[in-house]
């Protein structure tokens, strides 16, 4: 007789978000396994393609590159961001606010976009290279490790800026103090008591942005030259008719997914312990520096804010230069914009689409699951909750593979369909707003809910009229940050793509291969001025609170 | 007016038990409070009756109906919670209305009856206010007209006036007796507050560890309490554990004893008195009458406090009224003090229950 289940509203959302993910997530991800299994000729059981991956020198570059490029990656946002946090915060750095806002622009322009941008600047005829050769300052090729690295450096610091600033800025001033009365001087007092309380934070977002790194596929496929890494090398074997091995792509991608856990797996643990935020009392104020010091640490900050901006400045500047075809004339012209709206229309209308499409699933699934997970404790909302971390940790690339292996037979034949990138965007960004909408879910108290419950209110529609209400700002904000992500996804919807169905990151991925530059900026300008107006909305929407993004 | 049964509730969560076999019977009308301190139960016992919480064996009876399995928003039983649970973006009168519209009622009913219940509730002039625009006090009073509206047949509140300053706390909590009393609503009532439970209530159900200690009327669990907890925790209490008891009774403090036949028998009992029922410098008859050395004094005006010393180092509390009207003992000063025989409690060591000693 008791205990018992009720069956209301939430149970038949727990088992519609299960059935999501089996379908999206299990189901492809237990395919690409076992394609990983089998033999691409003999189609029979084997550890040949690990034994392939893992062994011959081909391989091993390519995961001893990934690593190296996740670890410079992160070692180059750390570098860049943390001075930057602790200027801001410490010191009094004038126009802060336009700083915040042009790195979270940085961070959520596509990072496609900087490495194309990077090459028209540094590559073998670019405008910024010529002249610092002439004036005998040598550049390293832009092809390469350097390439990615400086792209990842620059497109990845702003999490860790955003991270550890706004730790810096919760740090109460007293503890500082208290340290420095118990006689602690400037320098112990940072390493003893400040480093301590940030590294948390710290330590997130460098190791979010090693994950982002080592799934990224853009960067290294633009300029990485002959630099392989694990992403591009699952696709190459996948897409080449010549050399194509799906199994081999499939077991690529486990070792890369492997890769990431282990991260995925780091980081949580440290956000795990992460809780250090005290009673805030008094906040931070920043100083007054000298005037030397002063102009010195606003030449740090706007170098690296202006420096991470310059590539969206140079594609939106070369999107507006005279092109005769491929060749850019002298002077300005709109040819690049009349040879997009000529010929890919289809394109800019098919991201808009699929965005909104999955943006809007992403909103109405990932607000009912955020309520389940922050309000229901169940053993199944234990495992709907580790479900959600598969898509943190599955790299664009993979995913989309596993998505061609499962989805082209009978009974759900989806290759070359819009339905299957919608569903592709719609799993890979759902996790963002689950947790989004958790954890605004979190600071609203569940008495209030249960009030209305108890006047009389069924469970759903206490939820529709009480919490949804309360949770609509922050849900707004979830959804402009997936429609920024899903608008600009590209690995993915490479490996998914047909003729009809190509979306714009796409275009300008081939584009750039074409050495179309002028369309690729074009087509890039239009997808950096409407990231850029989601940014604005969700500033506006989350009243200027950068860690929005994060 | 509904009266409720529970019957032999019990719920577990991993590693506490946190309702352990209750059972007892709320009447129609009566205003009942559950009492305890923090992680008793009271709040899980609450949520039962208001469907929140599963527990997992037992019955819950309205009017002699189970409602187990009814769920919550069907129960028509009105919640006031401790952080008020408004909604924070609806008006008061909204708020109020809200149980009403969930019921359908027609738009003129609802108006009037949130008029009517805001008048209740003394917030008349503020039906159009949000509630951030209210003080605290103003807010729960909001909830609890919006409990009330619907009529419900039970009304529970969890400590609705904690997170209130002292002197809101004291006249808001008349408040919701005088209404309860006019309306005559079967009330749950959860407090760890003893002063708050003996004040308001009709009855008060004692807990601890999920445990019900004693149930009765505010005077006879503070005159009579079941148990040694419920003697300490209700009211202050000097407690003398773990004493040897003659053959025949005898109980020896100090340099005074006493006998009680009632505790023939028994290896040891545990005694206890309450500090105003300690007498100093007077020689009442049945009394233990023993030599102490006052420790501390502390004049509170309406009444002093005393620590004393007595019988080697034990510690006692003693209350004088009106200590104007006498003379202030100093610390260091011997005085007798007397424990009437009438007032002492005696308890069982073993289980801490009460032994009746008195004829
Ligand atoms: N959801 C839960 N999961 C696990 N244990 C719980 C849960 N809710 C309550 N408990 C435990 O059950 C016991 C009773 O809790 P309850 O909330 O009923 O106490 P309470 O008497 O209301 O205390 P307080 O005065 O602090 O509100 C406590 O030990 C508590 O830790
Ligand atoms: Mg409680």
């Amino acid at each position: 007789m008791i205990p018992r289940m009720r069956f209301d509203f939430w149970t038949g959302v727990l088992l519609l978000a299960l059935a999501v993910i089996a379908v999206l997530l299990v189901w492809p991800l237990s395919s690409i396994m076992t394609a990983s299994f089998i033999d691409n000729r003999t189609g029979a059981a084997t550890l040949g393609n690990y034994a392939r991956v893992l062994g011959q020198p081909f391989f091993q570059d390519a995961l001893i590159n990934s690593m190296i490029v996740g670890v410079g990656g992160m070692l180059g946002a750390m570098a860049l961001g943390i001075p930057l946090a602790v200027l801001t915060t410490r010191y009094v750095i004038r126009g802060r606010d336009m700083l915040a806002t042009l790195a979270v622009l940085a961070l959520v322009s596509p990072p496609f976009i900087g490495a194309y941008a990077w090459i028209m600047m540094l590559g073998r005829n670019g405008f910024v290279r010529l002249p610092l050769e002439e004036l005998g300052v040598p550049v390293p090729p832009i092809y390469g490790l350097f390439g990615i690295l400086l792209v990842f450096s620059l497109k990845f610091y702003p999490f860790v800026f955003l991270l550890a600033s706004s730790s810096l800025r919760t740090i109460n001033p007293s503890v500082e103090e208290a340290a420095e009365g118990l006689g602690a001087g400037a320098w112990r007092r940072f390493f003893k008591v400040t480093l301590p309380l940030v590294f948390p934070a710290v330590s997130a977002g460098a190791l979010l942005t090693f994950v982002l790194s080592i799934a990224d596929f853009g960067t290294p496929a633009i300029v990485g030259g002959r630099v392989r890494v694990l992403a591009t090398t699952a696709y190459n074997l996948f897409t080449s008719e010549m050399t194509g091995n799906p199994g081999l792509a499939s077991a690529t991608s486990m070792v890369l997914i492997v890769v990431s856990l282990i991260v995925v797996a780091l980081q949580r643990w440290s956000v795990g312990r992460r809780n250090v935020a005290g009673a805030m009392v008094r906040k931070p104020v920043p100083k007054y520096l000298g005037p030397f010091a002063s102009a010195a640490a606003h030449i740090v900050c706007y170098g690296i804010v202006l420096v991470s901006s310059l590539p969206s400045l140079v594609v939106i500047y070369t999107s507006f230069r005279k092109t005769r075809g491929p060749v850019f004339q002298a002077g300005f012209g709109f040819e690049s914009y009349e040879r997009i709206l000529r010929e890919v229309p289809h394109v800019i209308s098919n991201s808009a689409v699929y965005s909104l499409v999955s943006v809007a699933l992403i909103v109405i699934l990932g607000t009912l699951i955020g309520y389940i997970l922050a309000r229901r404790e169940s053993p199944m909302a234990g495992a709907l909750d580790g479900a959600l971390l598969v898509p943190y940790i599955v790299p664009g690339v993979v995913l989309g593979l596993a998505f061609v292996v499962t989805f082209n037979v009978k009974p759900l034949e989806l290759t070359g369909s819009a339905t299957i990138i919608v569903l592709m965007l719609f799993i890979r960004r759902l996790p963002y707003a689950v947790r989004s909408s958790a954890s605004i879910l979190k600071q609203i108290k569940g008495s209030i809910e249960e009030a209305a419950i108890s006047l009389g209110a069924a469970p759903g529609r206490a939820f529709l009229k009480i919490t949804l209400p309360l949770m609509i700002p922050g849900v707004v904000a979830g959804a402009l940050m997936s429609f920024i992500t899903a608008i600009n996804e590209l690995s993915s919807s490479l490996i998914l793509y047909v003729g009809r169905t190509m979306t714009m990151p796409v275009r300008i991925y081939l584009s750039v291969l074409d050495g179309e530059f002028g369309t690729a900026a074009a087509l890039s300008t239009i997808l950096l001025g409407a990231t850029g107006l989601a940014v604005y909305a969700v500033f506006w929407v989350s009243g200027r609170n950068e860690s929005a993004f994060v | 007016m509904s009266r409720v049964d529970l019957q032999h509730i019990n719920k577990s969560y991993p590693g506490v038990k946190a309702l352990d076999d209750v059972d007892l019977t709320v009447n129609s009308g009566e205003f009942f409070t559950l009492l305890g301190p923090s992680g008793c139960g009271k709040t899980t016992l609450l949520r039962a009756v208001a469907g929140f919480n599963t527990h997992d064996s037992g019955r819950i009876l309205v009017d002699g109906k189970r409602i187990d399995n009814v769920p919550a928003h069907r129960r028509n039983i009105g919640m006031v919670y401790q952080d008020y649970a408004i909604f924070p973006h609806m008006t008061v009168a909204d708020n109020v209305g809200f149980g009403l519209a969930m019921r359908r009622r027609p738009r003129q009913e609802i108006a009037e009856r949130v008029a009517r219940v805001l008048d209740l509730v003394q917030l008349g002039g503020h039906a159009q206010r949000m509630p951030h625009e209210l003080s605290g006090g103003q807010q729960q009073r909001v909830a609890l007209a919006r409990a009330m509206v619907i009529n419900p047949q039970i009304l529970l509140m969890d400590e609705p006036l904690s997170n209130l300053d002292a002197k809101l706390r004291v006249e808001l909590r008349d408040d919701i007796r005088d209404l309860q009393r006019s309306l005559g609503i079967t009330t749950i009532y959860v407090t760890h507050d003893q002063e708050e439970a003996l004040v308001i209530s009709d009855r008060i159900c004692i807990m601890q560890s999920g445990r019900v200690h004693q149930i009765g009327g505010p005077q006879e669990v503070y005159a009579r309490p079941a148990t040694l907890f419920v003697a300490s925790f209700v009211g202050a209490m000097n407690v003398m554990p773990d004493l040897p008891v003659g053959q025949g009774g005898e109980i020896k403090l100090g340099d005074g004893g006493c006998t009680v036949q009632a505790l023939a028998g028994r290896g040891t009992v545990t005694l206890a008195i309450r500090p105003e029922d300690v007498v100093l410098r007077a020689r009442p008859d049945k009394a233990v009458v023993l030599g102490g050395a006052v420790d501390k004094v502390t004049f509170a005006g309406r009444e002093a406090f005393y620590r004393l010393t007595c019988d080697g180092d034990r510690r006692v509390l003693a209350h004088v009224y009106r200590p104007d009207q006498g003379q202030l003992e100093s610390a260091g000063v011997r005085v007798d003090l007397a424990f009437p025989l009438a007032r002492l409690h005696f308890f069982d060591p073993a289980d801490g229950r009460r032994i009746e000693a008195s004829p």
